[in-house]
């Protein structure tokens, strides 16, 4: 395999005016498992990167002449490379942190999606502005009705459309609940060396305690749990202090 | 020189009349139903000028002409009688106009060919729909290369039909594998015409919502990274002298087309300043040949710092183009992915001969020519910074060209299609080719 070059490169949408919770999320979380992995790469940012995406969603990367998105994708690609963080776990283990994955993917990413498209207040006052902020008129409010309708078609096909606020801030509760359980008082989710899923948990609750939404209810949930908001201060200090920071 | 015009009618005498002076006392319309007044009133003045009946027939048939061209009436038949009546000189003449107005809402079922792609067209039109020569047509196209639905409204000026405005809203899905390129067009577009003297001009805004994206999983960075969306504003003027017989294998005559585009200034986020022209010259020459040159050029200048769009850039090359080689594909390129160029020039010459031994002279032979071409071109981004002698220097460097021979059908006056033995020359790193036989299919060719 070929060596990991020097101008690999992560692409995401324009971090000051456009980019939203759930993407900041997950291209934070990429970031940090290649930055475990010791990969360098370097964040370019892009209006179009949505669509620049194989998937249709951020972030991707690209590595010498392939692109690859998600951060599912990214880790078999890495792994296939020759670099992994979870090959010192046993079966029983990877098949844990695989469920844990998946629990934050279908709730708090999803979470993070209900308040963003479908809190009204959220969308009129944050969404609609930065979403549609590259794009003049009225092709900006084309794109952002255009993508707050796919939204809630997904919301409503995994039965999410029927939810109130409090019942999604319920269910981000419970699943900090769950991380809080299993992280207990250990540095990383399998003990002393990170994984993927320390990661995606990571690029999740950072972004959750340090974007400013309309009110505080979604980053005081995460609050609610030292353990995690140490973990994050943790990883933070580990892996971004000295580097080109959010 | 006397003309007869003999009349018979029941219970009247015969009436002759011969190539005398006459006036015509009335025009009648038979068979006007929604159609308004005052636009066949501009049609048929000329004929109360006539003053003999050689001239009266002549304005009618002109007349007749007129009011076909206004797209309102399936059939016009004119008829010319005496006058009767208390108020009738014994010059006097009736012209009538016996009209059949075309139904409200019809319609059509075609086959077009473009450019190397042809289409199945699936139509609907509302003619003459608020009875002053208006028209809406809805018009949905399948095309190897292209599907488009679109919506137009179209309003000549009364008296003048030339003069005519038309709007249009429509989406346009295009696919272009040289490019790895797939693009979705949904716009809206006010266009007016008018003559001036012996040219014809456009003038014409259009707002179009252009979406980008990649064909392949494999199509280059390059091309991924110009995918997502664009609004385009832009403010046209074209302007057409065409002094040709024919579109399609002309004998004679002189096109010249120039074109201009600006964009950026009324909305949008991109911004530019276009330019294209078309010269065509042809002449006749001895035993029923005719040779034909041709110049194509164009430029695009992007306004501010941001890049030109692969979708406003130039494309060359192809058996409608530069012949010899694949369609679009010469000049900058990432990854066997063609990026077009911001500027272009094009030339031709030809020579048409009918077929060797004129077989099927006077029928179907007359339909074929055979022909001989030599083909260049040059297709380049400029640095604008650099300054014109510069510039000129780019486009003059690594001419690509070509020669060859072949055979040459015409579709009626629609289209044409070409079977041609080409031999590319002054290829680049880079270009791809199509040497030996290459067929072409189109409307426009270089």
């Amino acid at each position: 395999a070929e060596p990991w070059p020097e101008n690999a490169a992560l692409y995401q949408q324009l971090k000051e005016e456009q980019i939203l919770l759930s993407d900041n999320a997950s291209s934070l979380a990429v970031q940090a498992f290649l930055q475990m992995c010791n990969l360098p790469i370097r964040v370019i940012c892009r209006a179009n990167a949505e669509y620049m995406s194989p998937s249709g969603k951020v972030p991707f990367i690209h590595v010498g002449n392939q692109v690859v998105s998600e951060l599912g994708p990214i880790v078999q690609f890495v792994k296939a490379k020759g670099h992994s963080l979870s090959d010192g776990l046993d079966e029983v283990q990877k098949a844990e942190m695989k469920a844990y994955m998946e629990l934050v993917n279908n709730m708090l990413l999803t979470a993070e999606l209900y308040l963003q498209w479908c809190d009204d207040v959220t969308v009129e006052e944050i969404t609609y502005p930065r979403y549609g902020s590259p794009y003049p008129w009225p092709l900006n409010r084309i794109l952002s009705y255009q993508k707050q309708w796919e939204v809630r078609r997904k919301m409503k096909a995994i039965g999410w459309a029927g939810k109130t606020l409090e019942q999604v801030l319920e269910d981000v509760d419970q699943c900090c609940h769950a991380l809080s359980q299993r992280l207990g008082t250990q540095p990383y989710f399998f003990n002393k060396q990170p994984t993927e899923l320390d990661a995606l948990v990571f690029g999740h609750l950072f972004t959750i305690l340090t974007t400013q939404l309309i009110t505080d209810e979604l980053s005081e949930k995460v609050k609610n749990y030292s353990n995690l908001t140490a973990f994050c201060r943790r990883i933070e200090q580990q892996y971004f202090e000295g580097h080109e920071k959010d | 020189e006397e003309a007869e015009l003999v009349e018979v009618e029941p219970e009247s005498k015969q009436e002759i009349l011969e190539n005398k002076d006459v006036v015509v006392q009335h025009v009648h319309f038979d068979g006007l139903g929604r159609t308004k007044n005052e636009i066949i009133m501009y049609e048929i003045a000329d004929v109360f000028k006539a003053r003999n009946l050689i001239d009266v027939m002549r304005k009618s048939h002109e007349a007749r002409e007129k009011l076909l061209r206004l797209g309102i009436f399936r059939q016009v038949d004119v008829l010319i009688d005496t006058c009767q009546g208390d108020d009738a000189l014994p010059n006097g003449l009736d012209v009538t106009f016996e009209v059949t107005e075309l139904r409200r809402l019809t319609g059509s079922y075609n086959t077009m060919v473009g450019n190397n792609e042809g289409s199945m067209v699936l139509g609907l039109k509302f003619p003459n729909l608020f009875g002053r020569a208006e028209k809406v047509t809805f018009q949905f196209s399948y095309g190897t290369k292209e599907t488009s639905y679109g919506l137009s409204f179209f309003k000549p000026r009364p008296g003048s039909f030339e003069k005519n405005l038309s709007v249009n809203i429509y989406k346009v899905t295009g696919q272009f594998p040289w490019s790895s390129l797939r693009e979705t067009d949904r716009g809206i577009s006010t266009e007016f015409n008018f003559p001036i003297w012996k040219t014809n001009h456009t003038l014409k805004w259009e707002g179009v919502w252009r979406e980008l994206g990649c064909l392949a999983r494999t199509a280059s960075f390059s091309v991924r990274e110009e995918s997502g969306h664009s609004l385009k504003s832009s403010i046209s003027h074209a302007m057409v002298i065409d002094s040709r017989n024919s579109s399609i294998l002309p004998k004679r005559g002189a096109l010249l087309k120039i074109n201009q585009e600006l964009a950026g200034y009324a909305g949008g986020d991109v911004s530019f300043l276009k330019e294209d022209f078309e010269f065509q010259l042809n002449k006749q020459i001895f035993w029923d040949s005719v040779i034909s040159a041709s110049l194509w050029g164009g430029m695009l200048v992007p306004i501010g710092d941001k890049p030109s769009s692969i979708a406003d850039r130039f494309y060359l090359g192809g058996p409608t183009s530069v012949r010899g080689f694949s369609m679009y594909s010469i000049g900058p390129q990432s990854e066997g992915d063609y990026l077009g160029g911001e500027a272009f020039w094009a030339g031709g010459l030809h020579l048409y001969t009918p077929l060797p031994f004129r077989p099927g002279q006077g029928g179907f032979g007359d339909l074929f020519r055979t022909h001989f071409f030599l083909n260049a071109g040059n297709l380049c981004n400029l640095n604008y910074g650099e300054g014109p002698r510069a510039h000129l220097q780019r486009l003059a460097e690594c001419i690509r060209w070509s020669y060859g021979a072949g055979i040459v059908l015409r579709l009626g006056n629609i289209a044409r299609l070409e079977l041609n033995y080409c031999f590319p020359m002054g290829v680049q790193a880079g270009d791809r080719i199509c040497d030996g036989v290459q067929f072409g299919a189109g409307i426009r060719f270089l």
